[in-house]
C-alpha cells in the first residue's frame, strides 16, 4: 500500500513538468507581442525594448544557443522557460500585464469564488443525483426510472450556457425572484477574510448578507450542476443495478431483511466506489464549465478571468490561473486513486 | 390437442432453420427493438437530412442576408400586415430568419462534430492502439531496434540543435539501434549503462567540443544521459507509459480552457474550432482504445495467433482491431454529441464560427443581449437545436452501447 502510494505520488512529477511545459508553450504560441500588448499600439520602439528586457521577453524560449557559442554555460540555461520555472519554485506567478497586480494576489480572491460555485454545484449534483439513481435502480423499468433516465440524458445534452441564459430569463428577468449575476449585491459591504462569501458573512454574523450571497449563488450553481447531476444519477443507478444482482442481495431478501435495509445497508455500500470515482471526475467538468457559467452570470471567478486574459493576451494570468486549475485537477485525481486503496480492501496494488 | 408431426407442418429435413446473422446484424436488431435508441436515431436523421438538404437545395448566403425592417420580429406562422413573410422561429437583430439559420447551422455543427471526432479518433485511437498493444506484447527485435533508434534520434536532435551539428542526431539514432541490436551485451549489469553512457558522452562531447569547450561540456552531459537511457531494457511498457503520461498532461487541463487556448493560438474560425476540439479529445480516445486493447489482448484467440507466429501487424489489425470497434463506435457517437456541444460553446464565446456564418452557439451569443428587450425566440430556438441534436446523438450512443455489448451498462 505504502509502495503504491509512493509510486503514484512520483508518477505525478512528470505530469506536472509536462503541464508547466504546455502552459509555457501557450504563451509562446499565442500570436502577438506581450510587450506591445502591455504598452499599446503606439509605444515607442525603445519603450517596447525596455519592457521586453524587464520581463525577460528578449530571452530565448528554452535554451540560449548564442550564449553557449560564447562559452557561457550559465547563460545557456538563462531562458524564459527556466526563468519561469525558477519563479514558480519561489511561488512567484508574476504580475498581470494590464492591471500591474501580482497574479497570486488576484488568484487568492478569484479562486475562492470558483471553488464556492463548484462546491455548491457538486453538492446539488450529489444531493439530487444519488437519491434519483438509487430510486431508479430500486424501481427498475418503472415510470420513475424511465423519466429520470431520460431526464438525465437531457441533462447531459444540455448546453449549460443556454441553460444559464434560460434560468436568468425565467427567474431573474420575468419572475424577478433571484439576481441575474454577480456574487453579492453592490450595496452590501463585506469584510473579506477567506473570500468565500458564504463563510465570510457567517463569520461576521451578517445574515442578510449571507442570504444575499446565497441568492446570487443559486442560479449559477444549478446551471453548473446539471451535467454532473445527470452523470452521477446514471452512474449510481447502473452501479446499484450491478450490485443488486449479486447473490448476497438475494440471500438478504430470502432471509426476509427489510427492503429499505437491503437497499441502503447491503447494496449502497458496495455500489459506492464507482460513484465516488465519477464524483471525483466531475472536478474537470465543473472547472471547464466554470468558464461558461462565470461568463453568463458575471461571476468573478477564475474561469472568466482566464478567458478574458487569453483574449487580452495577459500571459501571466493565463499561465498562473491555468497552472492552478491543472494542479488542482491532478491533485484530485491523485486523491481518488489513493482513496481507492483505502475504500476497497479487495484491491491489492503491490 | 392432437399431436402434430413435423411432416404435417411441412418441415422435412432441416429443423433448426436460422439464417446466419453477423454480430452487426444482431446489434442492428437489438438497436431497432430499443425505443429510446429509435428516438435517438430519428432525431439524428432529422438533423442530418435537414442539414444536408438545406445545404444543397436551399441556397443561403449569410453575407447578404439582412433586412432591418424585420428586426427582432416574434415567431409567426401566418403573414400579417406588419410582417409579410413567414418566420416560424422569428427573426434576429439583423432581421434574418432564425429558422433558416438554425437549419443551415446544423450543417456547420455536424461538420464540426465529424471532423473533430475524426481528428481525436485518428490520433487518439492510433496512440491508444499501439500503447495498449505494446504494453502487453513482447516487442520483436526489429521493433526494438526501431523504437530505440527513434528515441536516440529524437533526443539526439536536441543535442544536434545545441551544437548545430545534424550528424549528432544520426549518430545517437545509430547508438540506439546498436543498443537494441546488442541487447544481450552485458545485459542486466550496471556496466551496460556505463558503457553506452560513455559512448553517448563521447559522441556528444567529442563533436560538441569541436564548436567550443562549453558546447562540449553541455553536449557531453546530454550524450551521457541519452546513452544511459538507451542502455536500459526499454520496451513496449516504456512506449506506453510515455504516451499515456503525455495524455495525462493533456487531460489535466479543463477541456474548454484547452480548446480556447488552442483557438487563441490558431485564430477564430470554424475550421480552427474543429482542430481545437479534436485535439482536446485525443486523450479520451487514447485511454479508451488502450483499455479496450488491454482487455482483448488477453483473449485466447490472440494467444493462439501469437503461437502460430502471426506477425504483430496482422494480430493488431486482424485480431484486435475488429474486436475493439464496439466501444469505439459508442464513444464516437457520444463524442459527436460532445464535440457539437463544445463547438457551440466556442461559438457562444465568439471563438468559433465567424459571423455572419450561421452556427448555433454563435447565434446564441449574438442574441442573448436582446433578451432584456423580450426577444426570447432568438435565444430559445438555437439553444433547443443544440440540445435536441446533442440529445439525439446521446440517445443513439446509449442504444448502440446496449446493442453492441449487452453486458456493458453505464
Amino acid at each position: 500500500m505504502t509502495r503504491y502510494i509512493i509510486r503514484r505520488l512520483v508518477s505525478v512529477i512528470p505530469t506536472i513538468i509536462g503541464v508547466t511545459f504546455v502552459i509555457f508553450m501557450f504563451q509562446r504560441l499565442i500570436p502577438g507581442d506581450p510587450a506591445v500588448a502591455m504598452l499599446g499600439e503606439h509605444a515607442t520602439e525603445e519603450n517596447v525594448e525596455r519592457i521586453r528586457e524587464q520581463f525577460g521577453l528578449n530571452r530565448p524560449a528554452f535554451l540560449d544557443r548564442a550564449a553557449l557559442e560564447e562559452g557561457d554555460i550559465k547563460g545557456f540555461f538563462d531562458s524564459q522557460y527556466f526563468r519561469y520555472l525558477s519563479r514558480l519554485i519561489k511561488l512567484d506567478l508574476g504580475t498581470s500585464i494590464h492591471r500591474r497586480i501580482p497574479v497570486a494576489e488576484t488568484l487568492a480572491i478569484r479562486f475562492p469564488a470558483t471553488i464556492e460555485l463548484a462546491l455548491a454545484s457538486l453538492l446539488i449534483a450529489i444531493l439530487v443525483g444519488i437519491p434519483v439513481g438509487i430510486a431508479s435502480a430500486a424501481r427498475r423499468n418503472s415510470t420513475l426510472d424511465s423519466a429520470s433516465m431520460i431526464g438525465s440524458l437531457i441533462g447531459v445534452s444540455m448546453p449549460i450556457f443556454w441553460l444559464g441564459i434560460m434560468l436568468i430569463m425565467i427567474f431573474a428577468v420575468y419572475l424577478k425572484w433571484l439576481p441575474s449575476g454577480g456574487r453579492i449585491s453592490a450595496n452590501i459591504a463585506i469584510e473579506y477574510q477567506t473570500h468565500f462569501i458564504l463563510i465570510d458573512t457567517l463569520l461576521a454574523g451578517d445574515f442578510p448578507a449571507f442570504w444575499d450571497g446565497l441568492q446570487h449563488l443559486i442560479l449559477p450553481a444549478i446551471a453548473l450542476a446539471t451535467i454532473p447531476m445527470a452523470i452521477i444519477a446514471r452512474m449510481t443507478r447502473s452501479s446499484m443495478l450491478d450490485v443488486l444482482q449479486e447473490d448476497y442481495i438475494r440471500t438478504a431478501h430470502a432471509k426476509g431483511v427489510m427492503e429499505r435495509y437491503v437497499l441502503f445497508k447491503h447494496a449502497l455500500k458496495n455500489a459506492f466506489l464507482p460513484v465516488i470515482t465519477i464524483i471525483g471526475l466531475q472536478a474537470g467538468i465543473l472547472l471547464a464549465g466554470a468558464v461558461l457559467t462565470e461568463t453568463i452570470f458575471s461571476w468573478p471567478g477564475i474561469g472568466k478571468w482566464i478567458y478574458d486574459a487569453i483574449i487580452g493576451r495577459d500571459y501571466p494570468i493565463v499561465q498562473g490561473g491555468t497552472l492552478l486549475i491543472a494542479l488542482l485537477f491532478i491533485f484530485i485525481n491523485l486523491i481518488i486513486d489513493i482513496s481507492y486503496a483505502f475504500l476497497d480492501p479487495r484491491i491489492h496494488y503491490d | 390437442m392432437a399431436e402434430i408431426t413435423p411432416n404435417e407442418l411441412g418441415i422435412t429435413t432441416v429443423f433448426a432453420v436460422r439464417e446466419h446473422r453477423s454480430l452487426w446484424k444482431d446489434a442492428w436488431r437489438r438497436l431497432q427493438s430499443n425505443r429510446t435508441a429509435r428516438l435517438g436515431l430519428a432525431i439524428v436523421l432529422i438533423f442530418v437530412l435537414s442539414a444536408v438538404l438545406a445545404h444543397y437545395f436551399w441556397e443561403y448566403d449569410p453575407k447578404t442576408d439582412l433586412d432591418y425592417s424585420l428586426k427582432l420580429k416574434p415567431p409567426n406562422l401566418f403573414t400579417n400586415e406588419e410582417v409579410q413573410s413567414i418566420h416560424p422561429f422569428g427573426t434576429d437583430k439583423l432581421g434574418r430568419d432564425i429558422f433558416r439559420r438554425v437549419v443551415h447551422g446544423g450543417w456547420n455543427s455536424l461538420r464540426v462534430g465529424l471532423v473533430a471526432v475524426g481528428i481525436s479518433l485518428l490520433f487518439g485511437g492510433l496512440l491508444g492502439l499501439l500503447a495498449g498493444f505494446y504494453e502487453s506484447m513482447m516487442v520483436t527485435p526489429g521493433e526494438r531496434i526501431l523504437l530505440l533508434g527513434l528515441i536516440g534520434l529524437l533526443l539526439g536532435l536536441l543535442s544536434a540543435w545545441i551544437a548545430a551539428q545534424p550528424i549528432q542526431a544520426v549518430l545517437f539514432g545509430l547508438l540506439g539501434a546498436a543498443a537494441a541490436y546488442f541487447d544481450t551485451f552485458l545485459s542486466g549489469r550496471v556496466w551496460r549503462v556505463v558503457f553506452f553512457g560513455a559512448l553517448g558522452g563521447v559522441i556528444g562531447g567529442g563533436l560538441g567540443s569541436l564548436v567550443n569547450p562549453a558546447t562540449g561540456y553541455v553536449c557531453g552531459a546530454l550524450g551521457l544521459i541519452i546513452g544511459s537511457l538507451l542502455a536500459l531494457p526499454l520496451g513496449g511498457k516504456f512506449f506506453s507509459d510515455t504516451v499515456m503520461r503525455a495524455m495525462d498532461v493533456l487531460l489535466s487541463f479543463p477541456s474548454y480552457l484547452l480548446a480556447i487556448a488552442i483557438v487563441a493560438f490558431l485564430g477564430p474560425g470554424l475550421e480552427k474550432g474543429m482542430i481545437a476540439i479534436g485535439v482536446v479529445g485525443i486523450p479520451v480516445y487514447a485511454r479508451l482504445v488502450r483499455s479496450a486493447v488491454l482487455s482483448v489482448v488477453q483473449k485466447e484467440y490472440i494467444l493462439a495467433a501469437q503461437s502460430i507466429g502471426e506477425s504483430h501487424g496482422r494480430i493488431l489489425f486482424r485480431g484486435i482491431f475488429p474486436n475493439i470497434l464496439s466501444p469505439v463506435i459508442v464513444q464516437s457517437t457520444m463524442g459527436l454529441a460532445g464535440a457539437i456541444l463544445s463547438a457551440a460553446a466556442l461559438g457562444f464565446l465568439g471563438l468559433g464560427a465567424i459571423p455572419p456564418e450561421p452556427e448555433w452557439g454563435a447565434m446564441l451569443g449574438d442574441s442573448y443581449r436582446f433578451l432584456a428587450s423580450g426577444a426570447w425566440w432568438a435565444v430559445v430556438f438555437p439553444g433547443l437545436a443544440i440540445m435536441l441534436c446533442v440529445l439525439g446523438f446521446n440517445l443513439l450512443g446509449d442504444g448502440l452501447r446496449d446493442a453492441l455489448d449487452p453486458k456493458l451498462r453505464i
